[in-house]
């Protein structure tokens, strides 16, 4: 289990909103301790039983809070990211979509001067199953085990997940990176993370179609990594020149091709599934013993 | 959304870069009103590249040729794209030419400076390429290093780095993806000249950026006609060449479908991602767009419900089969309020697959 579990208290920043409010239930229905809200000028006032203030400092300081989750609109993101930085979480997840490039290289900057992990921004988040969920993933398709996932996709997280707990496969922790061109963290770092994580066998590496950051977890894992790595990327049959859904999701220039790496992650002794199925497939022939019923 | 030459460049004439003396024509009796002398240079105003070699660039010694070019350039088609306008300005005499660019570097998060001596050819074929990271906080000393990386010196340095730090400026308030000038020329008397601007606004920016409010439409011109629709729907749509309509939410999942499809045998007719938290006017939205297209055989809906809540795309399917009755729908919904989805679709006869591989291979039977 990495960066979440259940002593992760964490500020819901935007917690009035219409998404705030709906993901502020499903957390806390999934068992996470969302510990306080923020929206300025709302201060005092309660969601879901959760107190609302009007800045995060403030939050942080009656509640203790050490992660905040951000929903507020694009054009306010990058604020809100830079006031959770100010105030001290350790942990920032924007899962706001839509935020300009130029704010993130901001805010990417921001929290790498203050060492916070900062995850997206248009990201689902991360969940640790049985233990904390911390985005807008569907609780339910998750199961606690010893699969750890990072991907750059939200709902393809989502499809994997469902065919490895259908697969009786559990996860330890899954992790939205996001699809925006710039963005928090990466594979490397989540990789490391779930090397050293006893909790984890196998880990299972979700990319698409566009830069290279695959080709450089792949060339990371096979130097660095000892624990088994299944790959799987989108965007096989997309035509290049043309963005597909994510900002970052582009075969410019040839290169960025599932192709390449695809190549990249054989390369590296990487397994590499077609199908989401075949993902847990790989898995279950990997791991050392399957989760516990 | 690119930008015309000629936008571009009255962007750099607001911010201080020199230009040369234009003027924009649209019919070939604007010529009579030019009076910056000749040689003229004709350019085909279009948003594509490869001008020059599609034959978009016209030299004229007199009025009388100039008058005899217009109408064949105002009526040329580069890559599919019409030709709005014509950008006429004097031939230069040019000494020296420089590519000088500002865009966002992804693998280091961070906005960089491309410059080279070696300009007016691709940038990606030009040896000597200097990148330059630029960090936060900017300063301007910073272009000045530029400019001496690249050779050069005295009056030339200084005046580079004025126009790089200008570029910068422009870049980051008006929230762009790109702004280029290749070339930017030396002409007599050591003036450097923006000769051709490029300029890419970010898209998720263009609502912040009052100065571009309603240009996104006429400036799509690049795009086929479904695809700018969706784009002014807020979908993401790419055509492709199959039979098998593809309806998911989120990049990813979309086109993992995609390649399932390919994988089982299938054609995928188009990419179609309605996004995360998609309700249910945009989901229809997003149902005709992928029922538009002539080749369709049926359409394979994936939707995994994070942000996405199954009942309102359940409603939006309700609607569009009580539309569009004969269209062939291959259903697969799952995550957020999936068992009331069920209940709404119940009384319809939609055919609903929760596994993937199943709908996949469901939705390739009926399109054969």
């Amino acid at each position: 289990m990495i960066l979440v579990n259940k002593d992760t208290k964490v500020v819901v920043q935007g917690i009035t909103g219409k998404m705030g409010q709906s993901h502020t239930k499903r957390m806390l229905e999934y068992g996470t301790q969302i510990v306080a809200g923020v929206t300025p000028g709302r201060g005092g006032q309660t969601i879901h039983g959760v107190p609302v203030f009007d800045t995060v400092a403030q939050a942080v300081e009656k509640t203790n809070a050490n992660c905040s989750i951000v929903f507020v609109p694009p054009y306010l993101a990058c604020d809100a990211g830079f006031e959770a930085i100010h105030a001290g979480v350790s942990l920032l997840v924007v899962i706001t979509e839509g935020i300009p490039p130029n704010d993130t290289a901001k805010l990417v900057n921001y929290a790498n001067i203050h060492k916070v992990t900062f995850m997206g921004p248009n990201c689902p988040g991360v969940v640790s199953p049985g233990h904390s969920l911390i985005g807008i993933m569907p609780g339910s398709i998750f199961k606690e085990g010893k699969v750890g996932m990072v991907s750059k996709s939200g709902t393809l997280t989502y499809e994997i997940a469902l065919a490895l707990t259908e697969a009786n496969l559990g996860q330890s922790t899954c992790v939205g990176v996001g699809g925006d061109p710039v963005k928090g963290i990466e594979y490397q770092p989540i990789l490391n993370l779930f090397e050293a994580d006893p909790l984890t066998d196998v880990i299972v590496l979700i990319g698409e179609i566009g830069g290279n950051a695959e080709e450089k977890a792949a060339q990371y894992i096979k130097e660095h990594i000892k624990k088994p790595v299944v790959g799987f990327i989108a965007g096989q049959t997309a035509p290049p020149g043309k963005r597909m859904g994510h900002a970052g999701a582009i075969i410019s220039q040839g290169s960025g091709t599932a192709k390449s790496k695809i190549e990249a992650f054989e390369k590296a002794n990487i397994k590499v599934a077609k199908t989401p199925d075949q993902v847990a497939k790989l898995v279950s022939e990997l791991i050392k013993q399957p989760a516990v019923k | 959304m690119n930008l015309y030459e000629f936008e571009a460049k009255n962007i750099f004439a607001q911010y201080g870069i020199p230009i040369p003396p234009s003027k924009l024509v649209t019919h070939p009796q604007d010529l009579n009103k030019i009076f910056f002398g000749y040689p003229l240079t004709l350019k085909c105003q279009v948003l594509t590249g490869g001008r020059g070699k599609a034959g978009g660039i016209k030299f004229a010694k007199s009025l009388a040729e100039a008058q005899k070019l217009a109408p064949e350039l105002l009526n040329l088609e580069i890559k599919g794209c019409k030709t709005q306008s014509l950008l006429v300005e004097p031939k230069l005499n040019i000494t020296n030419e420089y590519y000088l660019s500002v865009t966002l570097d992804r693998e280091l998060g961070v906005p960089v400076f491309i410059a080279t001596s070696e300009g007016g050819v691709e940038v990606e074929q030009a040896k000597n390429v200097i990148k330059m990271p630029i960090h936060f906080p900017y300063s301007a000393f910073l272009t000045r290093t530029l400019a001496y990386k690249i050779g050069l010196n005295g009056e030339a340095l200084n005046k580079f780095a004025s126009i790089a730090d200008k570029l910068y400026k422009i870049f980051i308030e008006r929230d762009l993806d790109l702004i280029e000038i290749n070339p930017l020329v030396a002409v007599e008397g050591n003036e450097l000249l923006a000769l051709d601007g490029k300029i890419v606004v970010n898209d998720d920016s263009l609502m912040r950026q009052p100065y571009f409010a309603g240009w996104l439409e006429s400036h799509l011109v690049d795009l086929p006609a479904v695809e700018r629709l969706a784009k002014l729907h807020g979908v993401n749509l790419v055509e492709l060449d199959g039979d098998i309509g593809i309806l998911c939410n989120g990049a990813g999942l979309t086109m993992a479908t995609m390649d399932m499809v390919a994988e089982f045998g299938g054609k995928p007719a188009n990419f179609l991602d309605a996004g995360g938290g998609s309700d249910q006017a945009k989901t229809l939205a997003a149902l005709e767009l992928v029922n538009k297209n002539p080749k369709l055989k049926v359409i394979l809906l994936n939707i995994l419900g994070g942000i996405t809540a199954c009942d309102d795309v359940a409603n939006a399917l309700v609607e569009f089969v009580k539309a569009h009755s004969n269209v062939k729908l291959v259903v697969r919904l799952r995550g957020n309020n999936q068992e009331k989805a069920k209940e709404i679709l119940s009384n319809y006869n939609v055919k609903l697959i929760p596994n993937l591989e199943e709908a996949v291979k469901t939705a390739i039977a009926l399109a054969s």
